[in-house]
């Protein structure tokens, strides 16, 4: 099987990580720009991050046959910043419009302030203004409220359903989400948001449609092998593979190729593997084989017994 | 360089490969840039030429090739894209390429660019008057880890040779061979082979053979007629103990280095018939770094771990 995690910080995980995903099945990743765990001080280092989210990590993850996409927001915590707040959404503005960018986000509310209402007005404004999807990060705190305020704004500045996404849902937000037409997505985190028991009795609850599955892997104690682990679960308690396959990955690919920048054609391909990733100079590869996991290895096997390689 | 030729020449190749919306926008974006715009606008310009052109390969026939090296002694799109080509298009469509004006924009589009705006700003530099002034960046060019984008920067162009010094050459050319880029691509770097890059490959030679690792097949051309006794013997051994890829190179390398001897003896010796036939090329004349481009095979790169 083959999966899509759709919310996951890959720049702060090792190539272990990367090489696990890549022999469970994980074929792509979406990578939404958030905290780095302690604010940034000026608006030059989100110049690096947002330019490193469409460079060097996405080059990373080629090396293991995954594709890299990702999301370009202002994310709620350091939207307090008013120092940051001008020029980094106009930073996000600029970086909103690349190649393989898939949504604004992940914006919305953390402390549910005036200053993070203000920007995830603005950054709304951009999904609309460029025609492509928001990603929306509902808070630990008072989450409940969170949902409902981030639904109310996004519908009032005329965003359609089918293109907003509200992320880190649970048994109490699942339905206001399901209800109003927007796909509801799930961190599966070993300790805290979601475990992968609750995912299963949720989509047998609510059934398939338009939930996402996702890991949100990032600095903290998290497990970017969450989406797999999770369709595992469920295949194991009887939950149909087609609706196993809708959760982990069809879902996600409907929702963000609405963006335009999703190669969908190619996703549903056999990963490539590219030879030249054999180097060793001061690179991730260093000095090694490429360790691409075991799915992609036998697939280059099975090519060069074909004569091809 | 002459601009204007350069801008029609890219509008040609794009042209036929857009959708008739696709191109009236881009004319209309070339125009808006030789009006001149803010740096920012310049930057989402690049960046959304993503929606316009697609990023399959250009595959350029024959003919758009040879006007390809009419235009610059060198140029090779072959491994370009279509997006990469309206990119290109993009910048040079700015009226102020010779002003500091044009130079800082480009500068800030480099700042903010990612992977494959990386790849069509460095393939530009060679288009740009006064070249010169991009030295630097051509080498930040070289320092990057992402192999696309480096040998966007160094291949296939012949902006490294004409600007680089020895020092910042050199490193491409190790480089390369540490990466397993196809290393002939490097344009110019025969008419820059000498001693010091001789010794630099040998030392590389060394060091695999002392990690017991396979020489890089396409090394040998970096040694031309430099190296004396050292790259005479180094050249042997691998003709002896190479790989068959190995040894095809070392065949090149002794064809272009004048050691006769040493061919007519491997020649009686060798049964491989890929071998044999480099071997005959290496006897009967001039060996250009383009007849390496034969080691650059699936083949030739599988065989290195054997
Ligand atoms: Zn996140």
């Amino acid at each position: 099987m083959r999966f899509f995690d759709p919310h996951v910080h890959m720049t702060s995980r090792t190539t272990d990580d990367y090489e696990a995903m890549a022999a469970a099945g994980v074929r792509a990743v979406i990578e939404p720009a958030f905290w780095l765990g302690q604010p940034r001080t000026q608006v030059g280092t989100f110049v690096d991050y947002f330019s490193n989210l469409v460079g060097w990590e996405r080059f990373r993850a080629s090396q293991f046959g995954i594709a890299h996409y990702c999301a370009i927001g202002l994310n709620s915590k350091e939207a307090n910043d008013a120092n940051l707040e001008r020029p980094v959404l106009d930073l996000v503005r600029r970086f909103a419009c690349k190649q393989g960018v898939v949504a604004i986000g992940e914006i919305g509310f953390d402390d549910i302030t005036q200053a993070e209402e203000r920007v995830y007005r603005e950054q709304l404004a951009m999904a609309l203004e460029f025609e492509t999807v928001a990603m929306v990060h509902s808070p630990h705190r008072d989450k409940k409220e969170g949902v409902r305020r981030s639904l109310e704004i996004a519908f009032e500045m005329g965003l359609a359903p089918e293109r907003l996404v509200i992320d880190h849902n649970n048994e109490e937000t699942v339905e206001a989400v399901l209800e109003s037409g927007a796909w509801a997505a799930f961190t599966i985190y070993p300790h805290t948001k979601m475990s992968p028991v609750r995912m299963s009795d949720l989509v047998e609850r609510f059934g398939p449609e338009r939930m996402i599955v996702n890991s949100s892997g990032d600095w903290g104690i998290s497990d970017p092998l969450a989406v797999p682990r999770t369709a595992q679960l469920m295949l194991s308690r009887g939950i149909a593979a087609e609706a196993v396959r809708a959760v982990t990955w069809g879902n996600a690919i409907a929702a963000y190729s609405q963006s335009g920048q999703i190669d969908v054609a190619g996703l549903s391909q056999e990963p490539v593997i590219d030879q030249r990733a054999m180097f060793e100079d001061n690179s991730v590869l260093r000095g090694q084989r490429p360790r691409v996991g075991r799915a992609a290895l036998a697939a280059l096997a099975a090519r060069a017994e074909g004569g091809q390689v | 360089m002459d601009l204007a030729a350069a801008r029609s020449l890219f509008a040609a190749w794009l042209a036929p490969r857009l959708g008739g919306q696709a191109r009236s926008t881009f004319d209309a974006w070339a125009e808006a840039l030789a009006g001149g715009v803010d740096d920012g606008e310049f930057c989402v310009l690049l960046s959304r030429a993503c929606r316009l052109a697609e990023q399959r390969p250009l595959k350029p026939n024959a003919t758009e090739c040879a006007a390809a090296s009419e235009l610059l002694v060198g140029l090779n799109p072959e491994r370009w894209s279509e997006l990469e080509t309206m990119r290109v298009a993009l910048v040079l469509a700015r009226s102020d390429l010779n002003q500091q004006s044009g130079a800082a924009a480009l500068e800030e589009a480099f700042r903010y660019a990612d992977m494959g705006e990386l790849c069509a700003l460095y393939r530009s530099l060679a288009f740009l008057p006064d070249g010169a002034r991009f030295a630097w960046r051509c080498g930040e060019g070289h320092r990057t880890n992402m192999v696309s984008v480096f040998e966007a920067n160094a291949l296939d162009t012949p902006y490294p040779a004409t600007h680089l010094d020895d020092t910042a050459l050199f490193q491409i050319v190790i480089k390369c061979l540490h990466l397993a880029s196809p290393l002939w691509r490097l344009v110019g770097l025969d008419g820059r082979l000498n001693s010091d890059l001789a010794r630099m490959a040998l030392d590389l030679a060394d060091e695999r053979r002392s990690a017991l690792r396979p020489v890089q097949p396409m090394l040998w051309l970096c040694l031309g007629q430099n190296g004396g006794q050292r790259a005479a013997s180094s050249l042997a051994l691998e003709l002896k103990q190479g790989s068959v890829a190995g040894r095809r190179g070392a065949a090149l390398g002794c064809g272009r280095a004048g050691l006769t001897e040493e061919l007519e003896l491997a020649l009686l010796e060798e049964k491989e018939l890929l071998v044999r036939d480099s071997l005959t090329k290496a006897l009967s004349g001039h060996i250009t770094q383009e007849m390496f481009a034969a080691l650059e095979t699936p083949d030739a790169i599988t065989k290195e771990n054997n």
